[in-house]
């Protein structure tokens, strides 16, 4: 398989993964990736999207394991990327929801997994 | 089965289509005048036109700017705070007064190009209060281009990043100015057509046969950028015959195809079956008739233009199909 089929069927992998996705913007990429286990708490998350974002009405919202919110909330915006710092470098598993609006003026909301620790 | 798509928000698309087809004649009449209309008028080429004949004529593709200009900002007002309200999933009214929709003019691309499009449209009614001074018909026919490809910035081109987001939006802005005018350009044509069809003299309809072959020449280089920055579009937005036909984006997109062949079987009629009919006749009683069936192929090519309208109003509102396959 080449690389652009590959590249063309992640973002409806991920999509599949998250199970909510339902708009223009779609999750094309995650770090830490959707899922996945990372032996240290990073300092912060960052979403890639299929399309350009609106900082003004985007936003990344991370808890922990007993639902306290962890990230700083200050979502930082740049092109399709978005990022936010983290507040906690506890073990556990981490929820990311995030509400995007694109460029073309969609609001597109997901959520995603990851967990810290050996 | 869905066809198309559930949730289609139906203000949205109905001030986006009225958005549409009101800016395209607004660019239209702008590019009527200067490419096919003025033209026409000095080049000589018919039997000599009154001074009160093309007075009338300017003053009736003056009226249609006004009009389209007077839709085009309102429906743009109204598809703002609609946009608004979708962005902020709050009720319209309190997107109005809670600061929203500050918000969605000053910090986000749709906002800030919703508002350069009506400092443009400001541009233009100027120019079009002051048409006596000659530059102010160039800045007329400059805001009226701006306003028409400025909407490339608020729908999927502007949102596609990087390189392959400027060529889109060049694309869609090109997409954008063939569509206002061949589409929006048929109305002044049918209004001026239909008045050369009342005429007793042999001026106006001789004037008529000239600039319909003008506008032909327009019409087939807009089929022909309409064609060509289409199908960018579509290899960016559909990517397949597999998401063309499989997903609702993909059906619309080809019902909109359909479309856009009807107006052309019916351009093509005109262009080579009944203009040419124009140019050879002398006789006003062969004329006339040639002239009421152009006007009203004319017509049914408008009816079908604001379909399309109507179709693209709706597909900015739907998944793009390359990102459901």
């Amino acid at each position: 398989m080449c690389l652009s089929s590959i590249l063309r069927i992640m973002p409806l992998t991920l999509l599949l993964a998250t199970g909510e996705a339902s708009a223009h913007a779609m999750l094309d990429h995650a770090e830490p990736r959707v899922g996945n286990k990372v032996a240290t708490a990073p300092r912060e998350v960052t979403l890639w999207f299929t399309q350009k974002l609106e900082p003004a009405f985007s936003t990344i919202t991370v808890t922990d394991s007993t639902g306290k919110r962890v990230d700083t909330g200050k979502t930082r915006v740049n092109g399709s990327q978005m990022s936010v710092s983290l507040r906690s470098q506890a073990s556990g598993t981490y929820h990311v929801i995030w509400r995007v609006l694109s460029v073309d003026t969609h609001s597109t909301d997901g959520s995603f997994t990851f967990q810290v620790g050996q | 089965m869905e066809w198309f798509e559930a949730g289609l928000n139906a203000p949205l698309i109905a001030v986006r289509a009225i958005h549409f087809a009101a800016t395209a004649i607004t660019t239209a009449s702008l590019i009527f005048r200067a490419v096919v209309l003025e033209p026409a008028l000095a080049s000589g080429q018919q039997l000599p036109c009154s001074s009160q004949m093309t007075n009338s004529l300017r003053a009736q593709i003056a009226r249609l700017t006004w009009i389209g200009l007077g839709v085009t900002v309102f429906s743009g007002v109204i598809w703002v705070l609609v946009e608004a309200a979708s962005m902020s999933g709050v009720p319209l009214g309190e997107a109005m007064n809670s600061g929203v929709l500050q918000t969605v003019l000053q910090e986000t691309q749709f906002g800030q190009v919703c508002e350069i499009r009506f400092v443009f449209s400001l541009i233009l009614a100027a120019c079009l209060a002051w048409h006596r001074f000659a530059f102010a018909n160039w800045f007329a026919f400059a805001s009226g281009l701006a306003i028409a490809a400025g909407i490339a910035w608020t729908g999927h081109a502007g949102s596609t990043p990087g390189e392959l987001g400027d060529m889109h939006v060049a694309g869609d802005a090109l997409h954008l100015l063939a569509a206002a005018a061949w589409v929006g350009g048929l109305l002044p044509l049918a209004l001026m057509l239909a008045a050369a069809a009342k005429e007793t003299s042999l001026a106006f309809p001789s004037l008529a046969s000239n600039v319909t072959r003008r506008f032909s020449a327009l019409g087939l280089i807009s089929v022909a950028a309409l064609a060509a920055t289409g199908i960018i579009n579509a290899w960016i937005l559909v990517g397949s015959i597999q998401a063309l036909v499989s997903t609702g984006y993909g059906r619309l997109l080809v019902l909109k195809l359909v479309v856009f062949v009807l107006m052309l079987m019916f351009a093509a009629y005109n262009r080579y079956w009944l203009t040419p009919r124009l140019t050879y006749s002398s006789d006003n009683n062969l004329m006339v008739p040639t002239l009421h069936q152009l006007t009203r192929n004319s017509v049914i090519e408008i009816a079908l233009g604001f379909a399309i309208f109507a179709i693209v109003g709706m597909l900015g509102t739907m998944h793009p199909a390359i990102h459901l396959l």
